[in-house]
């Protein structure tokens, strides 16, 4: 069963969600870039709140949630950068599903939130490939590889951390 | 989708391992020598066709037909993204490559910028297009 019904709840909770998606998207953007690390390389922390979203009130949230997050970055950053996002995040839940019914929910969360870091950039460097139509996804394989296992070891362990927090706010609203 | 999965199992660390392990392996394929490449010269994409090649030992600075908004520099044996009217401006922070293997782009003004050559890069050759 569901945590969250359907409903006005529901729909609240995936307002909230959103608006927290949305603020921490355009705080990660506005941040100097890491140091040491290529330009482009980013947490995906807004990505904590999709995979809450993704593990306590199904895929069909997530995948909506990660459709609007497109849409938002789509009129904040423009038509590339939303482009990205979109093939980032469908390509991220996809997998991230296919890997929780294949294994039969026996992945852990670290794994699935690595999963989802590595396919959120192999999904964008697809879509960049497409935009450029030039294929980098052999050059930027390697480096998606270590910086998806880095940043899905930091937001799955965030996401450990907020975990009970979230519990205590959705339950008392769901 | 509502009950608690582990935070992490010992199975997940020789799936990470496993997972390195690739990534330096294709590190390894891909981007031979750590050293400099001499003889490496930087192709130029534009709109997916090969716009401009240009050899790292050759200082100069240039723009591609058709994108005089986008300025590259060939400078002590590296190439830059020097100016781009692209609002993120990741193309010109990427920096400066010298090896082959190494890439920036710009996706704004669909450009993108490869280092291939050298000596020794049979695994960049290997890409198909």
């Amino acid at each position: 069963m569901d945590k969250i019904k359907y409903g006005a709840r529901r729909l609240a909770v995936m307002g909230m969600m959103l608006a927290m998606i949305a603020v921490l998207s355009a705080l990660e953007h506005s941040l100097p870039p890491i140091p040491f690390l290529p330009p482009n390389v980013r947490l995906g922390l807004s990505n904590i709140i999709t995979m809450y979203a993704f593990f306590f009130m199904g895929p069909r949230p997530a995948l909506l949630l990660t459709v609007l997050k497109s849409l938002f970055v789509l009129l904040t950053r423009g038509f590339n950068a939303g482009f990205l996002s979109l093939c980032g995040g469908l390509l991220s839940v996809f997998v991230i599903l296919l890997l929780v019914v294949l294994s039969r929910n026996r992945c852990s969360y670290l794994i699935l939130s690595i999963a989802g870091a590595i396919c959120h950039n192999l999904g964008q460097i697809t879509g960049a490939s497409f935009l450029l139509g030039t294929p980098l996804v052999l050059y930027y394989l390697p480096v998606s590889l270590v910086f998806g296992v880095l940043a899905g070891a930091v937001t799955g362990a965030l996401l450990r951390a907020v975990m009970p927090l979230f519990d205590r706010i959705f339950d008392k609203w769901g | 989708m509502s009950q608690k999965l582990q935070f992490i199992k010992k199975k997940d660390l020789w799936i990470i391992s496993g997972l390195l392990a690739a990534a330096f392996f294709m590190l390894a394929v891909l981007m031979p020598g750590s050293a400099k490449n001499a003889g490496c010269y930087a192709e130029i994409y534009y709109d997916g066709k090969l716009a401009a090649t240009a050899y790292l030992d050759e200082p100069r600075i240039f723009s591609i037909d058709g994108l005089p908004q986008v300025v590259f520099e060939v400078k002590d044996g590296a190439i830059a993204f020097i100016r781009s009217d692209c609002p993120d401006r990741i193309c010109v922070n990427t920096g400066r490559l010298d090896r082959a293997g190494q890439l920036a782009a710009c996706l704004p003004n669909r450009v993108s910028l490869r280092i291939t050559g050298g000596h020794d890069d049979g695994g960049v050759d290997v890409v198909a297009r």
